[in-house]
């Protein structure tokens, strides 16, 4: 027993902490499985209904045959317990709409979105911590004045608004955006490594198709980003401000340092960590929320996957998206928990 | 070379105008060979003997050949395919094809009877959605080579019109058995062709699938070894689009067909598309439940009449908008035995208060229940139910709106426990036979709780219609049906939702088909 507490403690701070975060994530999954699953069953409407023709639904034969396709014939403690064992050996189970196991469309769906959200999520962070820096410097001045104004339309304008408006103009009147989906009709996609087309594309060399899958994100990305651009840059404001303030940064110009050197290097640094945290909530907040960015631009993601799914009941394909989306926010809060102590060298992890 | 801070900062820049310059001119321009249609998908396989959904039938059709079909919009007459009409006995129990011995599969291999009779199995023995077409039917080679004999339990005149569904698309059976299909009983088990059919097809029709992605795009490429007449375009892309994108994409000719817009939409699109709206097969209608253990004042007949009376069709037709129709009855108006909307129920606000009065209830109340998370072509159950809610007001009906999510108001209807509903019903086959259902005690007529033996007069043409063979007679026979139908029954039809959609000029004008919605095989580029 000591041997094992003095061989934990011989690790190095950050894998006992990646450690620790895992296990911790282990459990918190476990219980996104049963509250998800248990919100499945107490929700009213029968997925037999939802998933048959109305002939098929009235015929007992076939009825039984789905519900034994699905497990759905047996006891509600037994699909659950059915449900975590096929999950140890990584099978989520078999959507009742694409007929396909879940994980097959979790890999086709999920990398889509995941792309969408990572595009979005840089454009963002370049955007909003460039604007909140001008607005703390130019405090209570006219910059500041004028991003504060852009800022609060980003996270008040209704995305699916912004989505027709930016399609409307950019490729309906002007014709400088493509149209809708990942790739031009009919387009041949890249062989299939990560999914993400920018990147299959980058990887195999194929730079027309990367062009084009570059030019397809462009618009949908955008628009996904402008909610994020906001609120970064008002945690970015707040932050710089506070940061300015202090006495280093006074140090910092009385030595005479330029005061580009200044703002980035003594100021933004330690702004960065309330920065991270934001952009760690808003890429989650991204993966589950582009069911309308998607819906709007034909982006075959996983916010349609997740939208269809729960209109037609299909309780696995629900819980795969719920477990999968659960498993990003941990992991993507392990990750700021990280690179919180790389930025902030008082932060320590263990 | 030394890189500079200032260099890092443009370097962002420098990679989008290097990936801009990756997109060749005319890189998003499209191909004059291929034609591209815009519709929301309702899609779910693409294995025929599962599908039972509008895109479904709209990709499959073109793919999947079946023994008879409709031409353009007709759908009260059958002509040849992959067989010949049938003949059928004088019983209506036995339907004789024969094939068309040019025909084959896209891999050259002639369509045999036992391929039909593998397909028709598969279909009956996978349990899936179609099944029921095929219900109590026997499929066997005939005395002659080429010829398919269906016989079936009970006189079923309808059985040739529902063969034209390409859920009972004839597919090669070699190909399909290699790639572990079944058509044995117990085929709902075994039968594991489904993924294999979503990559590649096993049909006869004039293009093959090259894609099936359920969220994003079906991709059809021309197949080479067409037995029948060549078609026009190389490659056909039905693409997943957001109702909202689809008039901008048809306009901007980054689409050629939209196929789901709303009657409101056409007014922008007129001048630079073909524009049509015509009546859609689905049927919108309300029924008060006969059962008086669901309702006491819904099942009294002199209510139901007064809500038939108070109803004004006429306003909310123009809720369903341009190109609705209102059905005479249930069966839709492009259907053999459909009414004339006159025969309908005309509102009357005095005699449905003197119907509400003869009921003897004081100040009726009834919870009217309609579905509130999807719309029928663009038309809100909710702009209706507040319409007719209004409208038996002035009467003196207090109706009390209950919206619930399709999810849970399929369970209540189906299960027949809604004292008032606006529900729809959409086309099995195109058959008046299909809608037999909402007779007394059948299933439809048990969801309004309308009992077996309640109206035997109902019944009585009923059962004549249902095994009558003579086109005209049986056109006669439903007729009469429904005008009892809408004497006797709790149900009462309100509109068929409008079918909208766009094409673009570059084509010759596009056919509305019910079954299919439009035939992609019969698309052509407009003539010079």
């Amino acid at each position: 027993m000591s041997f094992l507490r003095s061989a934990w403690y011989a690790l190095p701070n950050l894998v006992r902490f990646v450690i620790r975060r895992l296990f911790v994530g282990l459990l918190l999954c476990l219980g996104i499985t049963l509250v998800s699953f248990a919100l499945t069953q107490v929700v009213p409407g029968d997925p037999v209904s939802a998933n048959l023709g109305d002939r098929a639904a009235s015929d007992p034969e076939i009825v039984a045959a789905f519900r034994a396709r699905y497990g759905l014939d047996k006891p509600v403690p037994q699909q659950y317990l059915l449900y975590l064992e096929r999950l140890v050996h990584g099978d989520l189970g078999e959507s009742q709409q694409t007929k396909r196991p879940v994980t097959t469309d979790l890999a086709q769906y999920l990398p889509a979105t995941i792309e969408l959200a990572t595009a979005a999520m840089i454009l963002a962070l370049v955007l909003g911590i460039t604007l909140g820096v001008v607005a703390a410097i130019g405090r209570d001045r006219w910059p500041d004045q004028v991003i504060r104004v852009i800022s609060l339309a980003g996270v008040s304008i209704p995305t699916f608004w912004l989505a027709l408006v930016t399609f409307y103009i950019f490729f309906f009147k002007l014709g400088i955006a493509p149209g809708v989906g990942r790739l031009n009709p009919g387009g041949k996609a890249p062989p299939s490594i990560t999914n993400m087309f920018t990147i299959d594309a980058l990887l195999s060399g194929q730079w027309t198709t990367l062009g084009i899958a570059a030019s397809h994100l462009v618009l949908p990305a955008t628009v996904l980003a402008i909610y994020t651009v906001g609120s970064i840059t008002r945690f970015t404001r707040a932050a710089m401000l506070e940061s300015l303030s202090q006495d280093y940064v006074r140090a910092a110009r009385a030595k005479g340092l330029p005061e580009r050197t200044v703002i980035l290097r003594h100021a933004l640094r330690p702004a960065l960590a309330a920065i991270v945290t934001v952009a760690g909530m808003a890429f989650g907040r991204m993966l589950s929320g582009t069911v309308l960015v998607e819906s709007v631009f034909s982006w075959p993601g996983i916010g349609q996957y997740a939208y269809k799914s729960a209109l037609a009941l299909d309780l696995r394909a629900i819980m795969g998206v719920s477990l999968v989306v659960a498993a990003i926010y941990i992991l993507v809060n392990m990750a700021v928990d990280i690179i919180y102590a790389l930025i902030d060298p008082r932060i320590r992890l263990g | 070379m030394i890189i500079t801070r200032r260099m890092l900062g443009v370097l962002p820049i420098a990679m989008a105008a290097a990936v801009a310059g990756m997109v060749p001119a005319g890189a998003f321009a499209q191909d004059a060979s291929t034609l591209v249609v815009d519709t929301a998908f309702q899609l779910k396989t693409a294995d025929p003997a599962r599908e039972f959904e509008p895109t479904a039938n709209l990709v499959l059709h073109p793919v999947y050949e079946t023994l008879i079909t409709f031409k353009g919009s007709d759908l009260t007459t059958l002509v040849p395919s992959l067989a010949s009409i049938p003949v059928v006995a004088p019983d209506a129990k036995t339907f004789t094809f024969t094939l068309n011995p040019a025909a084959k599969f896209s891999d050259g291999s002639p369509v045999t009877v036992d391929d039909v009779i593998f397909s028709f199995n598969r279909v009956k023995n996978v349990k899936g959605s179609p099944s029921f077409l095929l219900d109590g039917v026997t499929v066997a080679k005939g005395a002659k080579d080429g010829e398919i004999v269906l016989t079936t339990e009970q006189p079923d005149p309808g059985l040739p019109y529902k063969l034209a569904n390409p859920a009972v698309g004839i597919v090669n059976s070699k190909l399909v058995m290699a790639n572990q299909g079944s058509a044995d009983e117990g085929a709902d088990k075994t039968d594991r062709a489904e993924a294999f059919l979503a990559s590649t097809s096993a049909g006869s029709g004039p293009y093959i699938l090259d894609k099936f992605d359920m969220a994003a795009e079906v991709v059809l490429k021309r197949n080479d070894a067409y037995w029948g007449a060549k078609p026009a375009y190389d490659q056909i892309v039905v693409r997943n689009v957001d109702t909202s994108a689809q008039q901008m994409n048809v306009m901007r000719g980054d689409s050629q067909i939209a196929l789901d817009l709303r009657p409101d939409q056409l007014d922008a699109i007129k001048d630079a598309a073909y524009t049509l709206s015509v009546p859609g097969a689905d049927v919108v209608f309300m029924f008060t439940n006969a059962n008086p253990e669901i309702s006491a004042t819904a099942a009294n007949p002199d209510f139901q009449q007064a809500v038939r009376l108070a109803i004004d069709y006429d306003g909310i037709l123009a809720i369903a908008g341009e190109g609705a129709a209102r059905p005479g009855s249930i069966i839709p108006t492009m259907f053999a035995g459909a009414l004339p909307t006159d025969a309908g129920p005309k509102r009357d606000v005095e005699a449905a208060k003197a119907a509400l009065a003869k009921s003897g209830i004081k100040d009726p109340s009834i919870e009217l229940t309609y579905v509130s998370d999807i719309t029928k072509n663009g038309v809100s159950f909710a702009d209706v139910a507040a319409k007719m809610q209004a409208d038996l007001k002035e009467v003196g009906i207090t109706a009390n709106l209950k919206p619930s999510p399709v999810s849970t108001f399929l369970d209540d209807y189906r299960a027949g426990t809604l004292p008032m509903t606006i529900v729809w019903w959409g086309p099995d086959y195109p058959d008046p036979s299909d809608y037999l259902l909402f007779g007394p005690g059948e299933k439809v007529g048990l969801r309004a709780g309308w009992k077996a033996g309640s109206a035997p007069e109902v019944t009585e043409i009923a059962k004549k219609a249902a095994v009558e063979i003579d086109q005209a007679k049986r056109v006669e026979l439903y007729d009469a049906w429904q005008k009892a139908l809408n004497a006797k029954g709790p149900f009462t039809s309100l509109f068929q939702p409008a079918f909208s959609m766009a094409s673009s000029k570059t084509l010759e004008p596009v056919e509305y088909n019910a079954m299919w919605t439009i035939d992609l095989t019969a698309i052509a580029p407009a003539k010079q």
